[in-house]
């Protein structure tokens, strides 16, 4: 009796591994290779619940031109050859969009995908310079730079002192590896531009000792403080600041600074902090509220509801959503089915596309594959984050310039 | 009945110092490199070049490791940084103009010097404290990349290499790819099994036992543990130029980040320190078990239709991997080589040996 139970249900689990695979007849894939289990953890869950909760969505409305779509998700935990892997397996199996949410990983397939013609989304990682479309014809960093990140940084502050910034000192504290060494040379450009003081504060890995850094910055004393860090590392610069007197409005972090990265500073504690972000944070989003009473109040999200509760979440939407509707152009432009070139075709007609008030507004066009990198300063009050300026994208001419520099060393 | 033999008799030293003293060893050699050598026409693309590619480059890169920790027994936690070394200084040579085959050996020789120069400060110290020297190594070399652009390359660090032409011919597809890093693999190899019966070999085997023993039988155990770390860092340096060249194609510093290095050790010791076959194995074990791990955690759980969060998906392979790690090396703490040494013992004389009892 057991035996033949247990035999039932071998056979069926191959019957519907079989059903499973000829039902769905070609939906639209996106190979989502994520870092689920080392060093992007602070952010890829939520990211790539997001993504399977956008395509659940769009499922329950039709799919795409009638079509489904899939969202594949795979670990490659990190490692330049496991992203590879997963890059390999999956275009063979008809993927032709891909994302990996890991520098080195991206950097690691970027060569491949440019080679196999396959679209490399990298929003927010990656090789900045490759928002150059004429040299990375099939690389898609949507989103800002972190070039133009810093200069939207260096914008708002020039806001905030009226225009002039000849007496301002600006303190930048990075961790001291390429990450957060990218936007130094555009804020030396900047203050030499502006006329404003730059002083560096590079943090060593992994960060959780940043006593010297923060007691340089008290003697120094910046008006502000531009942070290129990450996750836990928040947490340790606001206890370094409360010990050395420094008002924490002066914070002004990088995008990846989220909800989780408040709680452990305290919701008290970090009021005032300020973030560059090109997504709306907090739960007021239409996009999430649909994909709350459609899903989760019928149980059926792809993960706990606690995840959904955080800015990366939102991030996530907004690069899926992207992706998404860059394939319904592509449906409505060339009809079905969708190929990498007529996909490419549809994310480069992109115009003013903000996803219903989610995100910045992006307009990709073949020479911008970065989607004009807007972002726009946010602070936490103690309950919500509060947007102190519009989208901008400022000092296009100064970030582009360094681009242009950068991608031209991508050839020989 | 499967190696044909009753027993290993030498009847002369010429005997002795054969590679292979089984005749069934060098027919199973012979057997697996012909199967390499048709590999790409019979294993489809995907597992050619995601996973026999990296399988064969990395063994090549453990065999050098295995010289300098199984053979003459020094703990090198700086690998990767030595094999970044060749590669970024292979790429550097290409992109100036260098035809590939000087480039690889510039490569080879720039990480040989490097690495033994960092061996004569080093190997004054014995052990753990020359394990945390070697560490030290791989930080500096981990803070040379990412601080200076004029060796890492522009954006974010990374560094593109040029086509891989050898002997004049562009190599641009995945059979040419894999040919290359299999014609390397098979001459570490090869050199690897030679070691096993020079007087290199046997002096280094002397110097791992106990260095001071072998300073009294004559042997000049500075010296060899130099050469020790210089031949490594060649074998290291071409291997890493060659992952960059054929697999990568752009050189970053996570590439060769301390991680990597404790990889590589990893798989010299899941394989078997001073085994050649262990260390084939110790690499498949550490570098391609995760992504079949991972495959198959996520092929039963969509044959299950259980809807199993993305997060806990990808931590059941490395929980799985992990465990496995720890069975194989409980069942035998000489690794992977030596259960395979110890399957083929115990068929050495079967079914004979079944006789006695």
């Amino acid at each position: 009796m057991k035996k033949t139970t247990k035999a039932l249900a071998v056979f069926s689990m191959l019957g519907s591994w079989m059903a499973g695979t000829q039902a769905l007849a070609e939906p639209f894939k996106v190979g989502v290779c994520y870092d689920l289990s080392k060093a992007y953890t602070f952010a890829t869950p939520q990211v790539s619940q997001a993504a399977l909760d956008l395509a659940k969505l769009i499922n329950m409305q039709g799919g795409i031109g009638g079509e489904p779509v899939e969202v594949i998700v795979r670990d490659h935990g990190n490692e330049p050859q496991r992203g590879i892997e997963c890059y390999s397996k999956l275009s063979r199996e008809g993927v032709f969009v891909f994302d990996t949410l890991s520098t080195p990983v991206s950097l690691a397939v970027l060569p491949r995908a440019m080679e196999d013609e396959n679209i490399l989304m990298q929003s927010l990682v990656g090789r900045g310079d490759a928002v150059d479309g004429t040299v990375f014809d099939w690389v898609y960093p949507i989103g800002p730079t972190y070039w133009g990140q810093a200069a939207n940084d260096v914008a708002y502050i020039k806001q905030l002192h009226d225009g002039d910034m000849s007496d301002v000192k600006v303190g930048f504290v990075y961790f001291d590896y390429p990450f957060g060494q990218e936007p130094i040379e555009i804020l030396k450009t900047l203050a030499e531009k502006e006329g404003f003081e730059l002083q560096l504060y590079p943090v060593p890995l992994p960060g959780s000792d940043q006593a010297s850094v923060w007691s340089k910055v008290r003697r120094e004393n910046p008006d502000h403080v531009i942070v290129w860090m990450l996750g836990g590392a928040h947490v340790v610069a606001s206890k370094e600041m409360k010990r050395n007197g420094i008002p924490m409005e002066k914070y002004i972090s990088v995008n990846w600074l989220n909800e989780v990265d408040i709680a452990n500073i305290g919701n008290e504690a970090a009021i005032g902090i300020k973030r560059g972000t090109n997504v709306v944070g907090g739960q007021d989003v239409a996009l999430r509220q649909e994909i709350m009473t459609e899903l989760y109040d019928k149980g059926q999200g792809s993960g706990p509801l606690e995840k959904t509760q955080d800015v990366f979440y939102n991030t996530g939407l907004a690069m899926y959503s992207i992706v998404f509707e860059a394939a319904r152009k592509a449906v409505e432009n060339e009809g079905l089915p969708i190929t990498a070139k007529s996909y490419k075709a549809g994310l480069e007609s992109l115009e003013g596309y903000d996803a219903n008030g989610l995100m910045a507004p992006v307009t990709v066009t073949a020479k911008d594959h970065g989607g004009g990198g807007k972002t726009r300063i946010e602070m936490w009050d103690g309950k919500a984050w509060v947007p102190q300026t519009d989208w901008i994208s400022e000092y296009t001419d100064v970030v582009w310039e360094v681009v242009k520099k950068s991608s031209s060393t991508y050839q020989q | 009945m499967f190696y044909r033999l009753s027993g290993v008799h030498h009847a002369n030293y010429v005997s002795d110092s054969r590679i292979f003293k089984v005749p069934a060893d060098r027919n199973l050699t012979a057997f697996i490199f012909l199967l390499g050598l048709a590999a790409p026409f019979i294993i489809p693309s995907l597992y050619l070049n995601s996973y026999m590619l990296p399988w064969l480059i990395w063994t090549a890169a453990a065999l050098g490791l295995n010289l300098v920790t199984g053979w003459a027994g020094q703990l090198h936690l700086g690998y990767a940084a030595v094999m970044a070394v060749g590669a970024y200084s292979a790429i550097h040579a290409a992109r100036f103009g260098v035809p590939w085959e000087f480039a690889l050996i510039i490569g080879g020789l720039t990480s040989s010097v490097i690495g033994s120069l960092f061996a004569f400060a080093a190997l004054r110290v014995k052990g753990l404290y020359l394990a945390l020297t070697t560490l030290a190594m791989q930080f500096v070399m981990d803070w040379v990349l990412t601080h200076s652009p004029m060796i890492s390359g522009g954006s974010h660090a990374s560094l593109q290499a040029p086509t891989l032409a050898l002997l004049g011919q562009e190599i641009t597809s995945d059979t040419g790819y894999y040919y290359v890093v299999f014609g390397w693999c098979v001459l570490v190899t090869i050199f690897m099994l030679n070691l096993k019966r020079t007087a290199l070999g046997r002096a280094l085997v002397a110097v791992r036992e106990k260095d001071f023993a072998a300073a009294i039988l004559g042997v000049n155990s500075f010296y060899y543990k130099i050469l020790a770390f210089a031949t490594s860092s060649f074998i290291a340096g071409v291997s890493g130029a060659l992952l960059v060249a054929t697999f990568y194609f752009l050189a970053a510093p996570e590439q060769f980040s301390v991680s990597v290095s404790i990889q590589v050790l990893a798989m010299v010791i899941v394989g078997g320190l001073g085994s050649i076959i262990g260390s084939y194995f110790g690499v498949a074990m550490i570098l391609l078990v995760p992504g079949l791990v991972n495959g198959l955690v996520v092929a039963m759980s969509n044959g299950l239709g259980t809807q199993v969060n993305v997060e806990t998906l990808a931590h059941i392979p490395n929980a799985v991997y992990g465990a496995l790690i720890v069975i194989i090396l409980l069942i035998e703490p000489l690794g992977l080589g030596k259960l395979y040494g110890n399957i083929r013992d115990y068929l050495m004389v079967w079914p004979f040996d079944q006789f006695k009892k």
